[in-house]
């Protein structure tokens, strides 16, 4: 509950400073992570589902969000060819699932990513593979956001001075 | 047809409302089952300058020479979020709806932390301000109440609410004589103007009214806090007493002081 309202907190602060000032100067802000976060983490650290919802409804709705479907194997393989340690967080060691990081990071992420099955229709995620080469999630992202634009109207600036 | 099977009144449930005294209040924290726990949370409410330490630290003595195993709480008092809410409140940047769930995590850290092991263990609970207080200074400065109270939905509905009564002349004696007035206790941070004086006034006024409009909803036992400490302690302790020893009759006088 206290993890969940830190971050809400944390959030709620990067909306008001870093996210609204650029929306209403007509900028395109990139998120990386949103509420969505929040929305599957809480929920497999056990807070109520409607609740972190309900908590979080003073977020701007994006106008695109793009969910990165990986297998688990496939994001522990990347996390460990980097060599990284699994943060004490990230592999929910915190739950106390299991003593081995990867074990639990196995177990907490699959919840994880259970949660996100169940938000992707409700709030309308667009999915991209990440399983695939970057090259081509790229060209699929930058499909996705050519057509966001268009259908809104946003037009490039040009910000040369008169 | 089989007509419904009658269902027993709840043990604790009130007839307006639908607020249950050790319940949570709305959504509750799933992994945290807090049904039939034995220990009692009491809080007490009032603005600033109204005397609820004295009372509370009056109260518990009486409640521990009873026999009863008394905690304490108090707003902002979580040791994860107190350092950091001193520190956004010296900074300039604090917003108030960062400043409304900065206090919302503090709670929840108390309340997961000192509040529901106390209630568990059988501790009655003192609660030096509640989430009243939170709801009054939010709602003062204009945060969606209804928002708020879903917010606070995994706050315990306590088994007693005292609010400590005071109107703006007696407050605003009181603070002066005490210590003077305060950026934050005077809603500076709302700009009414540079006269911290009119600030205090308009924003203590405010708070007043919101405290008011939560009585009923919320069950307060509303207490003239202008009497003297002890017959407020008189009266505190007359309530309380009842509430924990309903069958019991006093034999001692009530103020032992």
């Amino acid at each position: 509950m206290t993890f969940s309202l830190l971050h809400a907190t944390d959030f709620a602060d990067r909306l008001l400073y870093k996210i609204i000032p650029p929306l209403k100067a007509g900028m395109i802000v990139l998120a990386d992570r949103y509420a969505f976060t929040a929305f599957t983490r809480d929920v497999t650290r056990g807070v109520d589902r409607q609740w972190v919802r309900e908590l979080y409804s003073f977020a701007v709705r994006p106008d695109l969000t793009l969910y990165f479907r990986v297998p688990i194997d496939v994001s522990l393989d990347r996390l460990m060819a980097r060599r990284v340690k699994l943060k004490f967080y990230e592999a929910g060691m915190d739950l106390g699932w299991s003593a081995n990081p990867v074990e639990s990071f196995r177990l907490f992420q699959g919840k994880v990513l259970d949660e996100y099955d169940r938000i992707v229709e409700e709030f309308g995620l667009e999915v991209v593979n990440a399983a695939k080469s970057i090259t081509e999630q790229q060209r699929l992202v930058r499909d996705l956001i050519a057509r966001q634009l268009l259908t809104n109207g946003v037009e490039a600036v040009d910000e040369q001075p008169a | 047809m089989n007509s419904p099977p009658e269902l027993p009144p709840g043990p604790t449930e009130g007839a307006s409302g639908g607020i249950q005294a050790g319940r949570y209040y709305g959504r509750s924290i799933p992994y945290l089952p807090i049904d039939g726990y034995p220990g009692k949370l009491i809080a007490i409410e009032g603005t600033d300058g109204v005397g609820r330490s004295t009372q509370i630290q009056l109260l518990r003595e009486w409640l521990e020479v009873k026999g009863y195993g008394v905690v304490e709480t108090g707003w902002t008092r979580s040791p994860l979020m107190q350092p950091t809410i001193e520190l956004a409140k010296s900074s300039n940047t604090l917003n108030k709806l960062t400043f409304v769930l900065l206090y919302a995590t503090d709670f929840a850290d108390r309340l997961e932390k000192e509040i529901i092991p106390a209630l568990k263990a059988g501790f009655v609970v003192l609660s030096d301000r509640y989430i009243f207080t939170a709801l009054a200074r939010a709602g003062v400065r204009g945060i969606d109440r209804p928002w708020l109270r879903s917010l606070y939905g995994f706050a315990i509905a306590p088994h007693l609410v005292f609010y400590l009564k005071v109107d703006v002349e007696t407050l605003i004696g009181r603070v002066l004589e005490a210590r003077g007035m305060d950026f934050w206790e005077s809603g500076m941070d709302l700009k009414h103007g540079d006269d911290i004086y009119d600030s205090f006034r308009a924003y203590q006024n405010k708070l007043l009214r919101e405290y008011t409009s939560m009585a009923d909803e919320f069950h307060f036992r509303v207490l003239d806090a202008r009497r003297s400490v002890d017959r407020i302690q008189d009266e505190l302790r007359r309530q309380v007493e009842s509430f924990l020893e309903p069958s019991e009759k006093s034999a001692e006088p009530v103020l032992v002081r």
